[in-house]
């Protein structure tokens, strides 16, 4: 309130009161007594390593590689996800399944975990859904060479937070089993 | 053989109030976290120790172990100076502080008081004598820090130590009246016989009261008049270049001085160690040696009542301006506190007319 204005009465009584500043130690010791005497109120904070905050089940955490339940990689390395990563996280090296001319797989595949945005383009692209992305946050290095993962690494993390697979179909037909999927409306493989 | 005693007697009670005035500041850097915590929804130190108990010691070790750092173009002299000009004065107020009756005791033949260090006549002028040299220590720390940041904490605490130390003696003169003594011992002896008898209530102090309170807070240089340490304007003030031990004296003189001025308003307003009836409860109890108890007692409730007011106006209230600062104390406290003297005197002299 400026001094120009012509103050009321009860103005002048707040002022010389220190009625605001009253109002406001007021609402502290509200909190106080809450806390402390009555036990009705709870910190909103975490005591963080002791106790976790729950997570949500679609939390972008940490990137994994999946299998199948026969543990066979799901990855076919396509390449997809490389081309959708917009900050160039994943290098993928495809080659041939040793054998079987028309069915790929990755032979290494690589994702520096230090330049992720963890957007989950990735997981978005892949036509396989061989990847996903886990809850795990807590992985903090010394060295930042140590969150380029490998293809070991990322199948390790998968195993560990997806402990349920999908299962493998296996009657498809050669010729589309560059992507595991295009199944459903295909004739029956030829015997 | 006498002086000897004496001097002992005299050395076993600074130890004692030191011990107990180092240990509550301990305690308080521990308190004002956990009580400012608990008013924000939050739950301070939980680590080290159950519900972070020992925390005082963890700081204390840390700090003690710290490198000991003087910055390249730093005064060497004035830089280690300032922070033993700093501790130094909020230990020594302690001295004329009664923390218990008045009553005398015999050892080998020798008279002495035994719950006030000395008791000398012009103890309230000796304690503000020595809080105006804790100024020193600031301003001298924040200018041999050689830092921008210090000089400009050091001078505005510098100018904000000495506005509101005016104010907080002509707070305090209405009690002097009153009481007709500078003496701490006097002041709280003379408000005997209940709570209308102390100086808040029964002189009608209300006016000297407040503004001893709010000056208490901006001499201390703690929220919400901090300005001299303005952790988001001026990194820590003063303090900015100052680590290890010589960090942890400035941080001590502060607590120190928190202590200090709530035993102040303590003893002057609200009666020191006095019980706010008419006779300490353990009399009616049936025990009337062991008053000096209750009395200590009274005298800790009074002064923890005034540092937890400091931790609740912190939680409060947000950082002042500089120039609102400056006008509340100059325009509204300063005027404020020499009416209440010339009220209290012109009261006093009628109603004390023979």
């Amino acid at each position: 309130m400026s001094m120009t204005e012509t103050m009321k009465l009860s103005d002048w009584i707040k002022r010389f009161t220190f009625y605001e500043i009253l109002v406001g130690m007021k609402a502290t010791m509200t909190v106080f007594v809450q806390r402390i005497v009555l036990r009705s109120r709870k910190a909103v904070t975490f005591q963080y390593p002791h106790e976790k905050r729950d997570l949500p089940g679609t939390y972008r955490g940490m990137i994994a590689l999946l299998r199948y339940n026969d543990m066979t990689e799901k990855c076919v390395g396509c390449d997809l996800c490389e081309a959708a990563c917009p900050s160039r996280v994943i290098t993928v090296i495809s080659d041939e399944v040793p054998g079987e001319p028309m069915k790929r797989f990755a032979k290494e595949y690589y994702m520096d975990m230090a330049r992720c945005i963890f957007c989950g383009l990735c997981v978005k692209a892949c036509p396989v859904d061989a990847l996903a992305m886990t809850t795990e946050y807590e992985w903090s290095v010394y060295n930042k060479r140590d969150l380029r993962l490998n293809k070991d690494q990322l199948l390790a993390l998968g195993d560990r937070n997806f402990p349920t697979r999908e299962e493998k179909i296996e009657h498809q037909h050669h010729n589309v089993t560059f992507f595991n999927i295009g199944h459903q409306n295909l004739p029956p493989m030829d015997s | 053989m006498e002086l000897m005693i004496f001097a002992g007697a005299a050395l076993v009670k600074i130890a004692m109030v030191m011990i107990v005035v180092l240990l509550t500041v301990a305690f308080l850097t521990l308190a004002e976290r956990k009580v400012l915590s608990w008013m924000q929804d939050r739950m301070g130190p939980m680590e080290v120790g159950p519900y972070g108990i020992l925390q005082p010691i963890a700081d204390g070790l840390k700090l003690f172990f710290k490198e000991d750092i003087i910055p390249s173009g730093a005064n060497w002299l004035l830089f280690s100076l300032a922070p033993i000009l700093s501790v130094v004065p909020a230990l020594i107020g302690f001295a004329v502080i009664p923390y218990g009756p008045n009553q005398e005791m015999e050892i080998f033949g020798v008279t002495i008081k035994p719950f006030v260090i000395t008791d000398i006549n012009i103890g309230i002028l000796y304690i503000l004598a020595f809080a105006s040299i804790g100024a020193y220590g600031i301003i001298l720390g924040g200018w041999a820090s050689n830092n921008k940041y210090s000089l400009l904490g050091g001078l505005r605490a510098a100018a904000q130590v000495i506005s509101y130390e005016l104010n907080i003696g002509l707070a305090i003169i209405g009690v002097i009246i009153l009481s007709g003594s500078l003496s701490m011992v006097k002041i709280a002896e003379g408000q005997a016989g209940g709570f209308w008898h102390w100086y808040l209530f029964g002189g009608l102090q209300i006016v000297g009261f407040v503004v001893y309170v709010i000056s208490a807070v901006a001499e201390t240089n703690r929220l919400p008049f901090d300005l001299a340490e303005a952790e988001s304007e001026l990194v820590a003030g003063w303090m900015t270049e100052y680590s290890g031990m010589r960090f942890a004296f400035f941080f001590m003189a502060e607590y120190a001085n928190m202590i200090l001025v709530s035993c102040i308003a303590a003893v002057l307003f609200l009666g020191g160690y006095q019980s706010p009836f008419p006779h300490y409860i353990i009399e009616y109890l049936g025990f009337p040696g062991m008053k000096w108890v209750e009395a200590v007692v009274w005298f800790t409730v009074k002064v923890y009542f005034f540092l937890f007011l400091f931790f609740w106006i912190r939680a409060t209230l947000p950082r002042l301006r500089y120039d609102q600062l400056m006008r509340f104390g100059w325009k509204v406290l300063l005027p404020l506190a020499l009416a209440n003297v010339l009220i209290t005197s012109i009261v006093v002299y009628f109603v004390r007319q023979p």
